[in-house]
């Protein structure tokens, strides 16, 4: 299938820092590593005689099948960050995400009730940061994920300064 | 009257009560509460034609008084601490209101970013002569100041004070009346009239009764019905017929809700903006300030058709999310039926400036329109507003997407004018949302791997709370990307616009906005 990036022509997206590949890959491993384990729970009770009804072939396929699954996000992951972009023009932060699904949001900065800066156990130590907007909508999900920790602090006071410079009514 | 403040040292004469019998309202449950824990043996005792005294009892009864009368005289003085230490205060542009006496709470909220006032009469109220008023702000899960109970006339005549300061209407006075209104408690009202209004519909309850049995709740109840009984012939068991009973009493529940809330629905207009009244047994009295409405939907449950009805909703920041049924979805609702006629006048009535020279044509196309089978011709890069008038304007969902929605694409699309956004989608559930263009929040393009074959994408507006949730459905690719463009900078300039007039900019900050703003009102600073 041709993927067709579907963000506006003409922007120059700025792109997030490739080590928050390393983040999401620790969220993957964590995440596999529990739903393969609680999966494997029927395997395990259907080996040790615990319980008959689930035959074997279906209590090896059904962790079987979630691993394969995961193994194809994995494979994802790198081209999903990637995806990842975000772009400040005149009046508005564009931030696009998705190589499926596909999503490019316009954040207007009048719009921007306020900014908030979060980091994680594993962002720490590689020195990012995750960046969310926030507006009147709680439809508005604005995150860029990844930012190095300076480039985050820059958009924050970036942004809050322009929005103070633009803020409109509801 | 009871508003006078008895007890108040000099510095804060301005400060006022709420009616003293307020608490007995709010607190009758409990009260009822109390005398049927204590009275049940004995009216027990009663019905089973027992002496009212028996021994038992005797031993019993003074311990059992002593306990009652704790309990009712703490109750008693509890509900007189929350009345006195509940004070309110309408003055320099805010409106202030104290509770509690060992947590104490202060509440103030700017006038002028009131979303909306509802002078409330549950049906107890209502018996006494007395109504709540509640007082929306922006981003409240609940109402930023309620005052219960006032006076129903002091609650109208704070309405309309309150309505005086924010509005800037009253220009100078605004600032002038609201000190002085505050500073002669006993006579406030005189100094602000309400502003007068004109009735522009009402609700008829036979239509109101017609519209809940043909609404989709009744036709999902007729097929759940039908699918019980056949259920239970063909089972041939008769059991589960008892989950049926309190299914029933449940609808009727819920279809009473929509009647209570539903009925003597009047919309009416005045230069505070829209008033809606409605109500059986708790009454309700809107305002919606003009301005105030951040998206609007009308929509049309396939049956309704057969009479020509639709149903108007609105979102409006600080009435948050409607619930299934009750009160949110009462208040949400702008209209709960109407013909087409009566919904282009509420229309124009809230969207005064439709931005367009025949706003009931595009009005009408986006209710009801289809494009031709044709498709919408030349579906290029151009925009919309320009079209040759054939469907009003409206771009649909190209051709080539028909497999996609096989029926809803000659329906769903988009239309702009110079101050709203027109999104119509849905050939038996119509839909029409408008979204004023200062009201855009934040928008975003999405477009799934099946989307993407048919090059195709959703372009989803971001709104406050509400029954409302923005959506153009399945446009083409290039209309949705110059609609995303198009749209960011008719919202940026509307936004520009909109600061001109202090009705249009309920929450911009003094300190914040830029020098150039000229009308500001006094009482900005």
């Amino acid at each position: 299938m041709p993927t067709e990036a579907i963000d506006p022509p003409g922007i120059d997206w700025v792109r997030v820092s490739p080590k928050y590949i390393t983040v999401r890959l620790a969220g993957w491993a964590l995440g596999t590593l529990v739903a393969v384990a609680l999966l494997s729970l029927p395997l395990a009770l259907v080996l040790s005689g615990t319980w008959k009804w689930p035959p074997l072939w279906l209590a090896v396929a059904l962790p079987a099948v979630w691993l394969l699954l995961a193994l194809w996000r994995l494979a994802l992951i790198p081209r999903q960050v990637r995806s990842i972009g975000y772009a400040e023009r005149e009046d508005d932060l564009l931030i696009r995400r998705g190589i499926f699904y596909q999503r490019t949001l316009v954040v207007p900065y009048g719009r921007m009730q306020y900014v908030d800066i979060a980091v994680g156990p594993v962002e720490r130590p590689l020195g990012l940061c995750t960046l969310k907007l926030h507006t009147a909508s709680a439809g508005t999900s604005a995150e860029i994920p990844g930012l190095p920790a300076s480039e985050g602090a820059r958009l924050r006071e970036q942004l809050s300064a322009r929005g103070e410079a633009r803020l409109a009514g509801l | 009257m009871a508003l006078t403040p008895e007890g108040t040292g000099a510095g804060d004469a301005d400060w006022l009560r709420v009616h003293p019998a307020s608490p007995f309202v709010r607190g009758w449950v409990a009260l009822a509460a109390l005398f049927l824990f204590f009275g049940r043996d004995t009216f027990e005792r009663l019905l089973q034609g027992g002496p009212v005294f028996d021994e038992s009892f005797a031993g019993r009864a003074p311990w059992l008084l002593l306990g009652g009368g704790t309990l009712l005289l703490l109750t008693v003085i509890g509900f007189i601490l929350s009345w006195y230490f509940t004070r309110y205060q309408v003055a320099e542009g805010y409106v202030r209101v104290n509770t509690g006496f060992l947590f104490k709470q202060q509440r103030q909220a700017r006038l002028d970013r009131v979303q909306a006032i509802d002078v409330v009469q549950p049906f107890l109220a209502r018996i006494f002569g007395l109504a709540e008023l509640r007082f929306e702000v922006a981003d409240a899960g609940e109402s930023a100041v309620h005052l219960a109970y006032l006076r129903a006339d002091e609650a109208r005549q704070l309405r309309a004070t309150i309505l005086a300061g924010a509005s800037g209407a009253s220009g100078a006075a605004g600032s002038s009346l609201l000190p002085s209104a505050a500073k002669e408690p006993g006579q406030p009202e005189a100094a602000t009239m309400e502003a007068p209004e004109r009735t522009v519909l009402t609700v008829p309850p036979s239509r109101l009764l017609g519209s809940l049995l043909l609404s989709e709740q009744s036709v999902a109840i007729a097929a759940g019905g039908i699918a019980s009984v056949m259920l239970s012939a063909v089972t041939e068991n008769r059991s589960f017929t008892v989950f049926l009973i309190p299914a029933a009493i449940g609808l009727v529940a819920a279809y009473w809700n929509s009647f209570n809330h539903g009925y003597n629905f009047t919309a009416a207009d005045s230069p505070d903006g829209l008033r809606l009244r409605y109500g059986l047994l708790d009454t309700r009295a809107q305002t919606v300030p003009p301005g105030r409405i951040q998206a609007l939907k009308v929509s049309q449950p396939p049956l309704w058709r057969l009479f020509g009805w639709y149903r108007v909703q609105v979102n409006v920041a600080g009435y948050g999310l409607a619930g299934s049924a009750g009160e949110g979805a009462a208040r949400t609702t702008l209209l709960p039926v109407g013909s087409l006629a009566e919904v282009l006048e509420v229309l124009s009535l809230v969207i005064p400036d439709s931005g367009t020279p025949d706003s009931g044509k595009v009005f009408t196309a986006g209710i009801a329109g289809l494009a031709q089978a044709a498709g919408t011709p030349g579906t290029g890069t151009s925009g919309s507003a320009d079209r040759p008038v054939d469907d009003g304007g409206f771009v649909t969902t190209p051709r080539r997407a028909r497999l996609l929605a096989p029926l809803g694409w000659r329906r769903n699309g988009f239309t702009a004018t110079e101050t709203v956004l027109l999104l119509r989608s849905g050939r038996w559930w119509r839909n029409l949302v408008v979204v004023p263009h200062q009201r855009t929040q934040s928008m975003a393009l999405q477009q799934g791997p099946l989307a993407r074959r048919f090059r195709v994408a959703d372009l989803v507006l971001h709104t406050t709370a509400g029954p409302v949730a923005p959506r153009l459905i399945q446009a083409g690719l290039d209309e949705a990307r110059t609609l995303l463009e198009a749209q960011s900078a008719r919202a940026h300039a509307a936004r520009k616009r909109q600061k001109s007039e202090h009705w249009m900019d309920p929450a911009a900050e003094p300190a914040q906005r830029p020098a150039e703003d000229t009308q500001e009102g006094p009482h900005h600073g």
